[in-house]
């Protein structure tokens, strides 16, 4: 156990319309890798890091979130922690790259249920229709000014990370917002 | 709210997202320690204040992270093109073409 993950979701929120769990705890590496390496990089280490901003790819095992032109968000289970720290360490001799661990950092929800969309949207202006944000986007941005990443997994099922510290006040709007749809 | 289009994200996303960053296209002094007080002062601080089309750079900071260059009508407060960093600051037919071409 890294850190605590005790968050309390009201039972207001397990309703065919909006549904939020909290994922379990999981090992996170941020990358930062120039975009020039990142060929080079994906065929010495294996790893599927898609290019383009906003891409993810997910495998049975990992995670791959691109948020920025030279960033990367890598999500996997905790059991393959060890694996995924041996091939950084592997690649930090042929390419200057950065790899941090931000697992105590960070805390996963899944969103999902019919209103999911409206749901998300009373606190963050992004369009969220399947149009401009289909299945398999991710992008950082803020919701009700606390910094968040969102990611569409499915048609009504969002996965939203923040930071553990806005995690409390996360849940509490969506507990709100929950009475009004 | 408006939008703002980023040239990294190459969408337009709402700016709450985006912080302002200054005047662009300063360039930094490489011989500060020759430079007379006044000249560093004007290095530091002295900026145009410009009343219309301001060059400037902002900051996509809830999103992919980059600082990025923009033509900013200040009077309108009405974007008229962003750019990526690196390129030059275009010149005044490109950002006429950039108003006719919206």
């Amino acid at each position: 156990m890294l850190f605590s993950q005790d968050i309390n979701i009201s039972e207001a929120l397990q309703t065919n319309a909006l549904s939020m769990t909290l994922m379990d705890e999981k090992t996170r590496y941020s990358l930062r890798i120039k975009p020039k390496d990142l060929a080079a990089f994906k065929k010495a280490s294996g790893l599927k890091l898609p290019a383009k901003i906003g891409q993810s790819i997910r495998t049975s095992a990992h995670s791959y979130l691109c948020l920025g032109p030279d960033e990367w968000i890598v999500i996997t289970a905790n059991e393959n922690r060890n694996n995924l720290r041996e091939i950084f360490v592997n690649m930090t001799a042929k390419f200057t790259y950065s790899y941090v661990d931000v697992s105590h950092r960070n805390i996963g929800f899944v969103l999902s249920g019919e209103q999911v969309e409206n749901a998300i949207n009373i606190g963050c202006p992004l369009d969220l229709s399947l149009d401009t944000f289909p299945i398999g986007k991710v992008t950082r941005t803020v919701f009700e000014n606390a910094p968040i990443m969102v990611l569409r997994t499915g048609t009504t099922e969002f996965q939203l990370e923040c930071w553990r510290s806005f995690a409390p006040y996360i849940c509490g709007l969506f507990d709100r917002f929950a009475m009004d749809l | 709210m408006f939008e703002v289009h980023c040239p990294y994200c190459n969408e337009k996303r709402p700016e709450i997202e985006f912080a302002y960053a200054g005047e662009a296209h300063i360039v930094r002094e490489t011989k500060a320690d020759e430079l007379t007080d006044q000249e560093w002062a004007e290095f530091l601080f002295y900026r145009d204040n410009k009343r219309g089309d301001h060059h400037e750079r902002w900051w996509h900071q809830h999103g992919c992270n980059m600082f990025f260059n923009a033509v900013r009508n200040t009077l309108t407060d009405k974007f008229v093109m962003t750019y990526k960093m690196g390129v030059k600051r275009p010149t005044k037919t490109q950002i006429k073409a950039a108003k006719n071409g919206k």
